[in-house]
């Protein structure tokens, strides 16, 4: 029996490293060794020709970062975008996820209608919108002179002031939808009978609203803006494809900066110092936005991030 | 990464006309089948260059039994990206476009293409002596050059008329009147693909030229200093212009080639002027649509002299295309280098009037009286320079494109931009 | 958490979860007014789509001219020109086949270590999948850069593997979470008799289990094809070779292209979004179902 045991836990301990293998291997040799890579290299002044990096400089391209007004511009950008999805987009999606939360006719059909933008590419997206922007042959213009707007044509994409806000609208567009159909599933968790009862109690929409559905659906709320800004930190595609980072890096992102200096202008160690900064924010916010708001959904707020990438 | 035919999303250096778009993505047909052969990059995409590329292509292959070409046209845009990529992966194509200058050398210091200064020596006589320069480094020949151009400024004629402007200016007070008189009239003088901010740094290029000569130019180079009297003073004289406020509505996002670029503003009649390379007519007249472009109204004058300049009003400052030659290459590839340098062939690839000749005898393909007059400016210039942003290392001529198109946006005085290529030059 | 699939998809027909009393309170009014929000966001979407879809059958004069209008008259050239050219299919089999691979071998490799991870205690377990989820906060704008100088030191520049392999890699940890929750609501009893009857723990896996676990099979295979669809990236730095682009990194070549032919621009647009848009109707319950799993604690 006792030999039994030990020969079931060695045979345990064999499946246990076989069946993890190929997860660690493919794992560890193209995600962890990559962000190995990028810090060792964010400490050379390198172009990324030729063999391995020579120039040591320490951590030079840190502190050049922080007086990089591109950078802390990108800082800025981000955290403008983050509040518009708070403050915008949230609260859209709700309102759409408790109106087809309501018996209507069709309702079925608007919510996979809502949802569709979602599955298309960013880069068909932006390529998109590029064309609905167009200051001559574009649809946007066209609308706004319909309804009598002229004054808000014409530049969408090419006025520093107004292209982030652009972009943001695009951003909406795609993501609404998955928002929406995150806080319409965590609603439709939410018993019945508690809003019964409140209703019995005599309580009004609001009330319900306020009391009764908001509470509840916080943890999917906090969710929702978590994936908001994670998304922020990480938007490439989207704004790459629609601005390139333009004008004046008024639509610049932490990741086009990244790729303006790596692919572009051949700084490769001071690119590499960027994607560090970038993955110890997303890492920071995270931690701490697990220990102090979600505790415990971040769970499963990783198992909706696939889409992220 | 800009240069007139260099870095925009989409610019089109490619002239008139739509390519097919089969051969736009998937190379000839033929891409990818023959691995023994010769790999080319060019960027002449579209009509009317991409059936004489192609056609110099078959010829040479007629002529060499066994020798495959296999050609790669690719967007400029498009280009830049797919060379960077394999560059670094140390895979260069056998042969493939190149502006020269600072870009090249950094592709020469990688080891990543030819020294073909001896293969080119016993028929480097046909080419015009000015026209390689680009593709020297170090006394040493990279590159053969296939086109050589410059940038000035061109004009509607019409406009200029309806606001009274009989002669194209010749220095910059003058230059800066037109604008005033231009504006009262109610015209847009100037039109800019701010989007693309490699049209601005031809401004600043010019004017730091005109003011301390050409030498100003290789002096701060050489010595990691743009903090000199010829480029604070070109800042000083853009900033004059840019508080006319010239440019077209929406110009900080304006791209250069497309429905509602500089190159369409000019086409359709909308701006007075632009300054440009070349290549300027042929854009104008595919990205309006309009047929023929301005036709007769489009004119062009040299860049003016700044009173008390060193700089003469003859100094051109341009570049023009050439192809290198990747690490791998076999000897077949210089030698088609050698086949469509041959005088024929460069006067069928003027004709399309794509092209300014680079080798000696070609001149008289040119048909167009406005290439004409470039060619001729051309010829007769004191001295010729590099556009900035191919001249110097990727990092600088980035820079200085960045800088300058946030001087031209009123967000940076003339000695921050200074400063700031100074810095990353030393770097 | 429960099985992903629990919560796949509102059910909106049951209609005695969601509004109670309110749903049957829904006057005319209420609902025209309700009807009307919906047919606005609805409009929203469907009026920039429709732009591009007929955008596609016009020329650049009358784009220029009635961007809303039918076209007149119509002219199919673009897309003919388009589907003909054999490039936008060769981007279609390459995105295809780069999904597929992916998902067969994200899954795959994750299956087997939710297993392990679910049905197995060891010491460390905790801190190797807090390993595995620390990934989600390395997103692949934050790798491409070495991830490239990898790829090129191992040679995989131009070859599927070098998009296959990474994208799999950052897929793990989205999938292995999903499929580790799903392992965990299967009764241990059914292995212990599997065992008793002689299955090898890889016998229990293979012909037990994941038969067991299709519905999050389903699951994370979607979400896998998709992420791999819309990569944009990867495939833009690994593939040179024309003959290689997926359709994201063939669209934006196609615009850069073509910048100054809108009507064309529009019409490839629109072809590339039809498969995506056709996956999205089949297999839209397991994508919703996958996003909604867990972050609703369902």
């Amino acid at each position: 029996m006792d030999r039994n045991l030990r020969r079931r836990r060695i045979s345990d301990r064999i499946t246990i490293g076989l069946f993890m293998l190929p997860a660690l291997v493919l794992f560890g040799v193209l995600v962890v060794v990559p962000i190995l890579v990028a810090a060792y290299t964010s400490l050379f002044r390198w172009n990324g020709f030729g063999g391995l990096p020579t120039d040591f400089i320490g951590l030079d391209n840190f502190v050049r970062l922080l007086d990089d007004p591109v950078f802390i511009g990108d800082l800025r950008r981000g955290a403008l975008l983050v509040v518009l999805s708070v403050t915008v987009q949230l609260p859209l999606a709700l309102g759409l996820a408790l109106l087809l939360n309501q018996k209507l006719r069709g309702r079925a059909v608007y919510r996979v209608l809502f949802f569709a933008p979602y599955v298309l590419s960013e880069v068909i997206t932006a390529v998109l919108f590029d064309m609905v922007f167009s200051q001559n042959r574009g649809l946007a213009n066209h609308v706004l002179r319909l309804v009598g707007l002229e004054g808000l044509s014409s530049t969408w994409l090419s006025d520093p002031s107004t292209v982030l806000y652009s972009v943001f609208l695009v951003m909406t567009w795609k993501y609404f939808g998955f928002h929406m159909i995150l806080l319409l599933a965590g609603r439709q968790n939410i018993p019945r009978e508690l809003h019964e009862a409140a209703a019995t109690d005599g309580a009004g929409g609001w009330q319900i609203f306020r009391h009764v559905t908001l509470p509840l659906l916080a943890p999917t709320i906090r969710i929702s803006m978590f994936l908001a800004v994670i998304g922020s930190i990480q938007l490439f595609d989207l704004v790459w494809v629609l601005t390139g980072g333009g004008p004046l890096n008024a639509s610049e992102t932490m990741a086009v900066t990244m790729f303006q200096y790596g692919f572009r202008r051949f700084e490769v160690g001071y690119a590499s110092a960027i994607s560090i900064a970038m993955f110890l924010i997303s890492l920071t916010f995270a931690v701490l936005y697990q220990r102090f708001i979600l505790r415990r959904d971040l769970e499963g707020a990783m198992t909706t991030m696939g889409d992220q990438r | 990464m800009a240069t007139p035919i260099h870095l925009s999303r989409r610019t089109l250096l490619s002239l008139a006309g739509l390519g097919a778009g089969a051969v736009a993505l998937g190379g000839c047909g033929d891409s990818g089948s023959d691995s023994a052969g010769i790999e080319w990059w060019h960027i002449q995409n579209t009509d009317p260059m991409l059936p004489v590329w192609a056609a110099f292509a078959e010829e040479f292959q007629a002529q060499n039994e066994g020798v495959g070409i296999t050609i790669t046209p690719l967007e400029n845009e498009a280009f830049k990206a797919r060379l960077t990529t394999v560059t670094q992966a140390g895979d260069p194509p056998d042969i493939y476009h190149t502006w020269g200058g600072g870009v090249l050398r950094q592709q020469v210091e990688a080891g990543l293409c030819q020294d073909i200064t001896d293969a080119v020596a016993p028929w480097r006589d046909i080419l015009q002596p000015a026209s390689t320069l680009p593709y020297e480094i170090d006394g040493r020949l990279y590159g053969v050059p296939f086109d050589i151009g410059m940038v000035g400024f061109w004009y509607n004629k019409a406009l200029f008329a309806d606001a009274g402007i009989t002669a194209p200016p010749q220095t910059w007070a003058e230059y800066l009147e037109v604008v005033g008189r231009l504006k009262s009239a109610g015209i847009t003088p100037i039109a800019l693909a701010g989007g693309e901010k490699w049209p601005g740094h031809y401004y600043w290029a010019y004017l730091a030229m005109r003011i301390g000569g050409i030498e100003a130019l290789s002096q701060a180079a050489e010595d990691d200093n743009f903090t000199t009297p010829a480029f604070i003073g070109a800042g000083e004289r853009l900033a004059e212009l840019v508080a006319l406020e010239p440019f077209q509505e929406g110009f900080l996002g304006a791209s250069y080639g497309q429905p509602d670029g500089q190159a369409a503003a000019m086409g359709n009649g909308d701006a007075a002027m632009e300054l440009m390379g070349q290549w300027a007519p042929a854009v104008q007249e595919e990205a309006s649509g309009v047929e023929g472009g301005l036709g007769t109204d489009l004119g062009f004058f040299p860049f003016p002299a700044v009173d008390g300049g060193q700089g003469s009003a003859s100094d051109a400052f341009g570049g023009g295309g050439g192809f290198a030659i990747g690490r791998d290459a076999s000897p077949d590839a210089i030698r088609f280098l050698e086949f469509i340098s041959q005088v024929d062939k460069q006067r069928r690839a003027v004709a399309t009037g794509a092209f300014l000749p680079v080798t000696i005898g070609a001149e008289d393909a040119i048909e167009d009286p406005n290439l004409a007059a470039v060619a001729e400016t051309l010829a007769n210039a004191s001295n010729f320079q590099l556009y900035l942003d191919q001249a110097y290392a990727p990092a600088v001529g980035q820079e200085v494109n960045d800088r300058v198109a946030e001087l031209i946006a009123g967000q940076m005085t003339p000695e921050q931009v200074a400063e700031a290529v100074t810095v990353v030059a030393q770097r | 958490m429960s099985a992903p699939t629990r919560t796949a998809r509102p059910r909106p027909e049951r209609g005695n979860r969601g509004g109670g009393r309110m749903s049957r309170l829904l006057g005319p009014a209420q609902s025209l007014s309700l009807h009307t929000v919906s047919i606005i966001v609805g409009l929203i979407i469907v009026v920039p789509i429709a732009f591009a879809l007929l955008g596609g059958f016009k020329d650049n004069r009358q784009l220029s001219n009635s961007p809303f209008g039918l076209p007149s008259p119509w002219i199919p050239e673009n897309y003919l020109e388009i589907l003909g050219s054999g490039s936008f299919w060769r981007q279609l089999f390459n995105s295809t086949l780069i999904a597929l691979a992916t998902a067969v071998i994200v899954v795959g490799v994750a299956a087997l270590a939710s297993f392990v991870f679910a049905r197995y205690a060891f010491r460390g377990r905790e801190m190797l999948f807090l390993f595995f989820t620390i990934g989600l906060m390395f997103p692949f704008a934050v790798a491409i850069l070495p991830l490239f100088i990898l790829l090129r030191t191992m040679g995989l520049l131009d070859n599927p593997l070098g998009v296959i392999l990474p994208q799999a890699a950052f897929g793990l940890p989205v999938t292995i979470i999903i499929l580790r929750s799903f392992f965990r609501a299967i009764p241990g009893e059914l292995e212990e008799s599997a065992i008793l009857d002689g299955c090898t723990p890889f016998g229990f896996f293979w012909r037990i289990l994941l038969p067991m676990a299709r519905p999050a099979i389903a699951t994370v295979s979607v979400l896998a094809i998709v992420a791999s669809w819309n990569n944009f990236m990867l495939p833009l730095v690994v593939f040179n070779d024309p003959n290689w682009w997926t359709i994201p990194v063939g669209v934006q070549e196609f615009q850069g292209q073509y910048a100054d032919d809108s009507a064309k621009v529009l019409a490839y647009v629109v072809l590339a979004m039809v498969p995506a848009l056709a996956f999205y109707s089949i297999a839209e319950r397991q994508l919703i179902g996958g996003l909604t799993a867990g972050a609703t604690k369902g």
